[in-house]
């Protein structure tokens, strides 16, 4: 017992000590250019926590990474690798700019779920481009993936300036399609909290998608285990030899998940444009793609857990801000410092999965051992 | 048919030979780290190192020369020659931290790169802030001093691509040759392959997986570094965020469509910088120019999507190697 004791312990260290050696590198580099990294954690932490708004704050930018990270995940749980959530994204949140402004007249009840709808078809619809290519031609889903994010910004940028830009913003410097109808957009979770008490200022943006991605992070983690499609991606990414031999088609669980994954990417940019905006413009918020990989990683592909690690990644970019404010360091570091809790979150659960190899096998020992040992000792 | 005569017009022709230099160094890096059986998408990231690390030593070495008296044009060939020396110092220091990650902690590569390349973001940013107090740009630097070929270039329409030549272009094909050379005839270049192929094998017979796993890594830096030079000291002439536009990526491409060997990577990386030199040479048609600018990254698509079956990679890439486990 007091090993699985020690597991669980080790199980919730491994990703504490990966964000402390991150923490530690952090610190070196802040200490080189002659800033006192205490300082600068306070600071963080005191701009992020001491405020209500500034808790709403991070959740606003919490919400983007759950969808993001259930992204990743999905196609990482299949050991499919899509790298183009942040294509998907670009294409998913222009297509439902284009039902939200498009369209008048429709009742709040249609409108939303149908520009939410766009979204999803358009981000699976970038999927679909990678998955097929390499289920039917062998294309490395990295490498096209990655070159389907460079085309979707293109056709974006396309789109935006060339074909749909607000008319009345030609002559400004501002790119932006035109305003989004009102039914378009998504309640605001601020009336709400206020009247359960908590005093949410009237500027919070935080919305109903977090809402929508909580739901799903708990629909997902059922849907993987407790349905036999759940089962089946399990047994494929445990073994792909046995899983096709029990007449599991791999083609089939890679695609639905890539497809699913490609899905949830299209909603990623929805909580900032239909929460926040209201408008799709040029200054976007990028990157979110591949924050949705730390995500997933942080949270070992876990739908429950990609909670938490989208928590902790909002809590660094709102970080990040402060500190560039408040204590004069470059946000930069924030950023390195999220490309080193990767690399050495990886580290560590490696690390961990050899140590719990190692003890099975040891337990397997004496198992084996125990009994063999009493029969020599008791035929001498 | 003016179409097709601007479309191998000789000056499009000269500046596809420039593109194809990045894409093809990167591309023969490629080679040498997937032989070895380590997949290594950190090779953009490692690019973006290059180009920081190489216009900023050409920066600080060309104002430490600028000395009244000096001669100008030994200061000429010195500075860049130190930055490109330093893009490829840059790219083994940033790749080894992949080795360590890939090869002696056997994490999923594709995850080390994927880090690596947001690490690269970060950190070309932070640095240049720190060195030029901008985030996005460094000064602008002089290159090598370009050759020509006596005797074709007084002829006026081969000009082109008879002048303004960087020295970095014939290393590049000499490199070429000499990776065909040491992957099919030296001891080292067959057990890299070996190590690719067949661990357990190798190991068996007493080679070091991990040294040889170790090398390949460090000589895709080494060449992904000098790549990243070459966009920044000689097309560039300055560091510029983002300039790599996604060629470590197309190099991965390029050696895939090259069936992983130096000269297949050649073909492939002069296809990739025909696109891309097309991408910057047509500008006034009816195609809008943002697809235009993509050209190279479609290409990369339909290459890989139309040929790849025929490629067979090296049997264990990707694939980390622990002697302990089967």
């Amino acid at each position: 017992m007091s090993a699985r004791v020690r597991l669980v312990v080790l199980q919730v260290a491994a990703p504490a000590l990966a964000i402390g050696f991150a923490a530690l590198v952090a610190s070196g580099i802040i200490l080189a250019i002659g800033k006192n990294p205490i300082d600068v954690y306070v600071t963080m932490v005191r701009f992020s926590f001491t405020r209500i708004d500034s808790v709403a704050a991070i959740l606003f930018k919490t919400t983007p990474l759950i969808f993001a990270g259930l992204a990743v995940a999905l196609s990482f749980r299949a050991n499919v690798w899509n790298i183009g959530v942040e294509g998907q994204y670009y294409v998913g949140a222009f297509a439902a700019s284009l039902v939200a402004f498009g369209l008048r007249g429709l009742p709040a009840a249609a409108h939303l779920p149908l520009a939410v709808f766009a979204a999803v078809v358009a981000g699976a619809l970038w999927a679909f481009v990678p998955i097929a290519l390499k289920l039917r031609r062998g294309a490395h889903e990295v490498i096209t993936t990655i070159m389907m994010n460079y085309i979707a910004s293109a056709v974006v940028l396309y789109l935006l300036a060339d074909v749909y830009r607000d008319p009345t913003q030609v002559g400004t410097p501002r790119v932006r399609t035109p305003l989004f109808a009102d039914e378009a957009r998504v309640p605001l979770l601020g009336p709400l909290l206020n009247r359960l008490g908590l005093a949410i200022p009237e500027h919070s943006a935080l919305n109903g998608f977090l809402v929508l991605g909580l739901v799903l992070c708990v629909v997902i983690a059922v849907w993987l285990s407790r349905t036999r499609f759940g089962y089946e991606v399990r047994a494929t990414a445990l073994n792909p030899d046995a899983a096709e031999a029990a007449g599991i088609s791999l083609d089939r669980v890679r695609f639905v998940m890539f497809m699913t994954s490609g899905g949830l990417a299209g909603m990623v940019g929805l909580s900032d444009i239909l929460g926040f905006f209201g408008y799709f413009d040029i200054d976007f918020p990028k990157g979110l793609g591949f924050l949705g990989i730390s995500v997933a990683l942080l949270a070992r592909n876990n739908p429950l857990g990609i909670v938490p690690a989208a928590l902790l990644l909002g809590f660094l970019d709102r970080g990040a801000q402060g500190v560039q404010v408040f204590s004069g360091v470059p946000r930069e570091v924030i950023t390195i410092m999220q490309a080193l809790i990767i690399l050495a979150i990886v580290v560590a659960y490696e690390l961990l999965t050899r140590y719990v190899r190692a003890q099975r096998k040891r337990e397997a020992e004496r198992a084996v051992a125990g009994p063999a040992m009493r029969e020599t000792a008791g035929g001498s | 048919m003016d179409l097709l005569v601007s479309l191998l017009s000789v000056a499009l022709l000269a500046s596809a030979v420039r593109l194809t230099v990045p894409i093809l160094l990167t591309a023969l890096g490629a080679v040498y780290t997937e032989r070895g059986g380590v997949f290594n998408i950190g090779l953009e990231g490692t690019m973006i190192m290059g180009t920081f690390f190489g216009a900023a030593v050409t920066h600080v070495v060309s104002r430490a020369l600028q000395t009244p008296g000096a001669e100008a044009a030994a200061e000429s060939a010195i500075a860049p020659l130190a930055g490109m020396l330093a893009a490829m110092g840059a790219g083994v220091l940033f790749s080894l931290i992949h080795a360590v990650m890939s090869v002696t902690f056997q994490v999923n590569q594709l995850i080390s790169g994927v880090a690596l390349n947001l690490l690269a973001t970060g950190l070309a940013r932070f640095l240049n802030i720190l060195f030029f107090g901008v985030a996005t740009q460094s000064p602008g630097i002089r290159g090598f001093t370009p050759w020509s070929i006596p005797g074709l270039r007084e002829i006026p329409a081969l000009a082109p691509v008879a002048t303004g030549i960087s020295p970095v272009i014939p290393v590049a094909l000499l490199l070429v040759v000499t990776g065909q050379w040491v992957l099919l005839r030296t001891v080292f270049g067959l057990r890299l392959r070996s190590v690719g192929e067949h661990p357990r094998a190798a190991d068996t017979l007493g080679i070091n997986v991990s040294r040889y796993r170790y090398a390949g890594v460090l000589i895709s830096g080494a060449l992904a570094g000098l790549a990243g030079g070459y966009l920044s000291i000689e097309q560039g002439r300055g560091y510029l965020e983002g300039m790599t536009q996604g060629r470590g990526f197309i190099a991965l491409a390029a050696m895939i469509f090259g069936n992983w060997w130096p000269v297949g990577a050649l073909g492939a990386s002069a296809l990739f910088g025909y696109f891309d030199a097309l991408s910057l040479r047509v500008v006034h048609t009816a195609i809008p120019y943002q697809f235009i600018t993509v050209l190279p990254h479609i290409a990369t698509i339909l290459v890989l999507a139309g040929v790849v079956r025929r490629a067979v990679p090296p049997a264990a890439d990707g694939i980390p190697y622990s002697k302990e486990e089967g």
